[in-house]
């Protein structure tokens, strides 16, 4: 009789402490779900403001997102976006992070081999590690897909990776982002999106004969683009740049494509502006910021 | 004789040549204006919607510019006539040929275009200022720059 009120007791505190325990462990495994949540989250809208879609699926053709991208033709070949899906044998399923960074920030892939700078690892290279993980967990939350990637199609002596190496001593600066302590946080959140996600330089700046970015000549404009189309000067020129754009029309084009003179921009540029349109507001207003405080220059960086 | 028949018969041939080519020039140069200016009148329209958006115009300036919007998507089979590539007077911008090689792509993007801009007539209508930008986003990204995309090009400097 007397033992009884201390066992109810006891097996109650058991279960309580189970109890307890186990809404601890439920809840921690929650948050650890809700973190893991955001992180994909996160990563999804970096995707957005990396545009890696747009090489990296075949939207033209029907294909599934991420499993591989049209052709991309450039001076030195015609490049097709590899499967970045989580499948293991035909995507990037088996990469680990350290492997994903260095693909981003290096440009050598898991198996060791080099990427042709086709992927615009001179500008990824810039990324924060937390960004690039966040960016590999929204890849890798999506459903792999088993697609084998095109092999490149690249010109001779560039289709030697193993040359790659000595381009990259020569062109690659490898980062990360400094921020610039004199300038603001919206200027430098500016100066991470249009110069490493965005990679708006891969396109708007022209090129050297080795096919690396004229750095005196950033956003400048060429007019041997991918696919030899023309692509405008976006620093503020008065003549060929956008010079008389305010930041508000930089937004607006970010937003819906288009232009100060009521133009819709079409072509390359389109597909871009799919993405930025899912920028918040605060980072297109950052990458116009920043847009504006770059160093006027003639079309094509000469004149 | 017959050489010198010959020779008439060629002589008419480049005179008629010379004659018919300004003609022609002429028609091709109304044709790239009327191209342009019924461009530039849906970018006005687009602009005056986008001014109400932005609270810069009223709501009766916005309907206006939205019913038009869907008669001038009819009217843009008539300034690409077959033949008449080129460039803006403006020397911005130049037709690609896939106009003509792919005409039944071209009257599909244009129907794109109608059908999108009858969504912004109605939310313009409607008066929903979230709609409207949701419609005129839409309009602008898959209807105009769709287009764009495909049938035009920016002339190279």
């Amino acid at each position: 009789m007397r033992r009884l009120p201390r066992q109810v007791p006891r097996r109650g505190q058991a279960i309580a402490t189970a109890l307890a325990a186990l809404f601890l462990l439920l809840s921690f495994a929650g948050a650890a779900s809700a973190a893991e949540a955001d992180t994909v989250a996160r990563g999804a809208y970096l995707a957005s403001a990396a545009g890696c879609e747009n090489c990296h699926t075949d939207t033209a053709q029907g294909g599934q997102r991420y499993a591989g991208g049209p052709a991309l033709s450039i001076p030195f070949g015609t490049f097709y976006g590899p499967n970045i899906t989580a499948d293991p044998d035909t995507g990037i399923g088996r990469w680990t992070d350290a492997q994903f960074l260095e693909a981003l920030r290096d440009g050598v892939r898991a198996d060791g081999a080099n990427l042709f700078p086709a992927f615009p690892y001179p500008s990824f290279t810039g990324i924060t590690d937390a960004d690039a993980l966040a960016i590999k967990a929204y890849l890798f939350s999506l459903p792999p897909v088993r697609h084998e990637s095109r092999s490149q199609d690249v010109w001779f002596p560039f289709s030697w990776r193993s040359l790659v190496s000595i381009w990259k001593l020569l062109f690659l600066t490898e980062g990360p982002f400094q921020p610039l302590a004199d300038r603001s946080a919206e200027y430098n959140r500016g100066a991470y999106l249009v110069t490493v996600l965005g990679h708006c330089g891969e396109c708007h700046t022209p090129r050297n004969w080795f096919g690396a970015m004229e750095a005196d000549a950033f956003l400048a404009g060429t007019s041997a683009g991918p696919d030899g189309k023309k692509v405008p000067n976006i620093t503020p020129d008065q003549a060929t740049g956008i010079d008389k754009w305010s930041e508000q029309d930089i937004v607006n084009l970010l937003k819906d494509g288009q232009t100060p003179d009521f133009d819709f921009v079409g072509g390359a540029m389109s597909a871009v502006v799919n993405d930025t349109a899912q920028l918040t507001d605060a980072d297109r207003k950052a990458i116009a910021v920043f847009l504006k405080s770059v160093p006027a220059k003639p079309f094509g960086g000469k004149g | 004789m017959r050489l010198s028949r010959m020779a008439l018969g060629f002589a008419l041939l480049v005179v008629s040549g010379f004659v018919a080519a300004p003609a022609g020039a002429e028609a091709d140069a109304k044709v790239l204006k009327d191209r342009e200016a019924l461009m530039k009148q849906q970018g006005a329209d687009m602009g005056a919607i986008k001014g109400f958006l932005d609270g810069k115009e009223d709501a009766a300036k916005a309907e206006k510019a939205a019913s038009d919007l869907p008669e001038t998507m009819k009217r843009i089979p008539s300034v690409f006539p077959e033949g008449s590539g080129g460039t803006s007077p403006g020397g911005k911008f130049a037709t690609k040929p896939e106009i003509w090689t792919d005409w039944n792509g071209f009257l599909a993007a244009r129907d794109t275009g109608e059908k999108k801009s009858e969504a912004l007539l109605a939310a313009v209508k409607a008066g929903n200022k979230e709609a409207i930008q949701a419609a005129f986003a839409d309009l602008g990204k898959n209807g105009c720059g769709a287009c764009h995309g495909k049938f035009r090009e920016e002339v190279k400097q």
